[in-house]
């Protein structure tokens, strides 16, 4: 992993300048930026790069900084760092070319774990061409009301909300998303979400939830 | 007021008749005309009656004048009298009037004019207390009819016989149904058997029980409960009237209403505080997570930093970062599991109407800010005010744009905030103005007024605006301010109202 440099676009000092400690700490060439225009003046000259990029930023948000890339011919491996609640935002990071996204604060695994798989030192689970047709067959097992269920949870919707929207118990919820999580054989959320993008899966809001921003 | 021309100007004659000032120059007036009359009449009855019955005559005039005037105008008229009685006595007397006549009329003049003067007295007497008498009872029927309290009148038997509306809201019996029934079908047992006894004992000994003091006894409505209330009677007695008159609170009316509305307002501020929980805590869940991310990448960066040094103290010092960063991500744990804690299943939205909203938020919000010297109003031009709307949620907006404005308004003089309505856009629309004569905002800050923890004051959080502004978008709407051209600031937020909603839906 020692040839990949790591760029890292965050509005906070502290959490960029102690991002770029531990991934140096880790073996990585790192490069820091405090928004996300300063990044795009750079972009199209790097090779062997990975992008880690917070979600909210005042001036660029992480999203748009990803959609700018790829207008620009600049697309490289991306993974997004999300506060609490930003699901939705992250999952429209996803839809526009994000590899993975990690919710704030993290373990140093989850993140080394990211961009090996971003930068495919390590096989990414889902993804690739063939597998579509395996998703679909995955899909299929699960209940219509655990299709809802994966529909909302990958809209990111958190549970009470889920439960408000379908009328049933916070507690059903959770059992329904642990089913839909084995059957699908998905780790995580942002897992759950690749599989549903691979699927071809279109992830719009179903239920358009006012609370969550 | 008693006597007084205004009062009884719809008696034109007893006006003149009591017209004090001009009383005795009336009183001359008749004086000389009824002489006059009566000489004349005397003259041209001579032929019949001869000599006869000359002071006779005249001794009408004197009480007719003493009566319009009193003693004064009664003495002219006896003055007049002799002087006629005297020119009769030349022109048509065939004889001399003896002194001892003259004494005679004289002194029954006086007499005379001096009865009159006390007719004159009593009349006038009796006329204005028979005024005043009218004049007091339409005032107190006034009082009594539009008291807030029950009044309830009896005699000494116990029968009512008057009740007022208060009454007959507080007991559920209309007028024509207790008037003249025993005051007793007001009161539920025992005291509805022991009244007659409390009454004649009363009666009898004069002894006070409840007469004259406040007290707190059970009333009885028509339909059977019951219910506290607080009394007092008054007693009336003149030689021929014994009355007394109970005044009557229901205590739970009043309380009751009071306790609602505490109670109301308790759970508009509770629920307004945990809304602004829900937000505190998102919002420091977000701002704590930078921070605590930071010492994780730190903590974890010196973890790997130390892993290949083989040394007691590095192995130690792994374990603790280990622990120190699970620590760390409790802490996040702990900050997300109370996001989630208090951000509600979703908004509850239904049609509410904007200025009851503009209400019931004005009453929390305003306590105590008459004290301050704030003057407040309420200007509603819009005509469709319903809104698809949480109730508490925008209620916590109003909340937070009059705190403001209050606190905006501290130090100047000028204090008045008001609270504006109207549609635009065809009424798809309802503005809402929260205008205040305070210090205005710096062009510097208006810009980030609406970010969280943005603050002026000591005691600020900051919070409130940006949740405002989250709410107002959760409800499809705008906010905005600007400063006023003679000072203060004013906070405008739009809102669809039904009419959009409608039209969208269909
Ligand atoms: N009506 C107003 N007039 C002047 N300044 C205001 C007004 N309303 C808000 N502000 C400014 O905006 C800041 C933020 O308001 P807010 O978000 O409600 O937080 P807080 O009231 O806790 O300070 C206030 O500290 C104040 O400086
Ligand atoms: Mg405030």
């Amino acid at each position: 992993m020692g040839d990949w440099t790591v760029h890292i676009v965050d509005d906070d000092a502290a959490v960029r300048d102690s991002l770029a400690f531990m991934l140096a700490a880790a073996g990585f060439a790192v490069r820091t930026y405090p928004n996300g225009s300063e990044f795009l003046s750079v972009a199209r000259s790097l090779r062997h790069s990975c992008l880690l990029t917070d979600l909210r930023m005042p001036d660029m948000s992480g999203v748009e900084l990803i959609r700018r890339l790829k207008a620009a011919d600049a697309a490289l491996p991306a993974i997004v760092i999300t506060g609490h609640g930003d699901v939705p935002m992250a999952v429209e990071a996803m839809k526009v070319g994000a590899s993975d996204f990690i919710e704030k604060p993290f373990d140093d695994a989850v993140l080394l774990e990211a961009i090996a798989r971003a930068t495919g030192e390590r096989n990414a689970p889902a993804g690739d061409g063939g597998i579509a047709d395996d998703i679909v067959a995955r899909l299929d097992t699960l209940t219509p009301r655990e299709v809802e269920v994966f529909e909302a949870v990958v809209g990111g919707l958190p549970n009470k909300t889920i439960a408000h929207a379908l009328d049933i118990s916070p507690r059903t919820v959770e059992v329904h998303r642990a089913n839909v999580m084995t059957k699908m054989q998905a780790r995580n959320l942002p897992e759950l979400v690749r599989l549903a993008l691979a699927a071809g899966y279109d992830i719009t809001s179903p239920v358009r939830n006012p609370i969550n921003r | 007021m008693v006597g007084g021309q205004g009062v009884s100007s719809s008696k034109p004659f007893r006006s003149f008749w009591l017209a004090g000032r001009h009383r005795p120059l009336y009183g001359l007036m008749v004086a000389i005309a009824s002489v006059l009359t009566v000489f004349l009449l005397r003259y041209a009855l001579s032929d019949v009656f001869d000599d006869g019955a000359l002071f006779l005559f005249f001794t009408p005039t004197i009480l007719l004048a003493a009566m319009f005037g009193g003693i004064g105008p009664g003495l002219a008229a006896v003055g007049l009298s002799l002087i006629m009685v005297m020119v009769l006595e030349q022109l048509v007397l065939s004889r001399e009037i003896g002194l001892l006549d003259f004494i005679a009329f004289l002194s029954v003049g006086i007499a005379i004019a001096w009865l009159g003067e006390a007719f004159l007295r009593a009349s006038i007497a009796s006329t204005t207390s028979a005024e005043a008498l009218e004049e007091r009872e339409a005032q107190l029927r006034t009082i009594l009819e539009t008291a807030f309290d029950a009044a309830v009148v009896i005699n000494a038997e116990g029968v009512i016989i008057s009740f007022n509306p208060a009454a007959e809201r507080q007991f559920g019996y209309r007028l024509d149904e207790v008037l003249g029934r025993n005051v007793k079908c007001l009161m539920p047992e025992p005291y509805h058997s022991d009244h007659d006894h409390y009454l004649r004992r009363f009666l009898e000994t004069g002894e006070r029980r409840i007469i004259g003091t406040d007290r707190i006894v059970v009333g009885q409505k028509k339909d059977g409960s019951t219910f506290p209330m607080k009394l007092a009677v008054g007693e009336t007695k003149t030689e021929s009237w014994h009355y007394f008159t109970g005044f009557i609170r229901d205590l739970t009316e009043r309380e009751e209403s009071a306790a609602r509305l505490e109670q109301a307002h308790g759970e508009l501020a509770r629920l307004s505080r945990l809304n602004e929980m829900g937000e505190m805590a998102s919002m420091l869940a977000h701002e704590l997570n930078q921070p605590l991310a930071a010492t994780i990448n730190y903590v974890q960066g010196c973890r790997i930093l130390l892993r290949d040094i083989d040394n007691p103290n590095a192995e130690r010092a792994r374990a603790a970062m280990d622990e120190a960063s699970r620590q760390a991500l409790r802490a996040g744990d702990i900050i997300r599991h109370l996001r989630e804690y208090v951000v509600r299943g979703g908004t509850q939205k239904f049609p509410e109407s904007m200025h009851t909203l503009i209400e019931g938020a004005a009453g929390l919000a305003l306590l105590g800010s008459r004290d301050q010297g704030v003057r407040t109003e309420f200007r509603y031009m819009a005509s469709h005010d319903t809104v698809i709307a949480d109730r508490v949620q925008i209620q916590q907006v109003l909340i937070n744009l009059m705190r403001n404005a209050l606190d905006a308004m501290r130090d100047t003089t000028r204090r008045e905030l008001i609270v504006t309505t109207r549609n635009d856009g065809d009424m798809r629309n309802i503005v809402v103005d929260v205008a205040d004569t305070g210090t205005g905002i710096a062009p510097e800050t208006i810009e980030r007024l609406f970010q969280p923890f943005v603050t002026t004051k000591s005691n600020g959080i900051g919070i409130g605006l940006s949740i405002s502004r989250r709410i107002i978008g959760i409800h499809s709407g705008t906010i905005s301010v600007f400063n006023n051209q003679d000072g203060g600031a004013t906070f405008r937020f739009i809102l669809p109202t039904l009419q959009q909603m409608g039209d969208s839906d269909g």
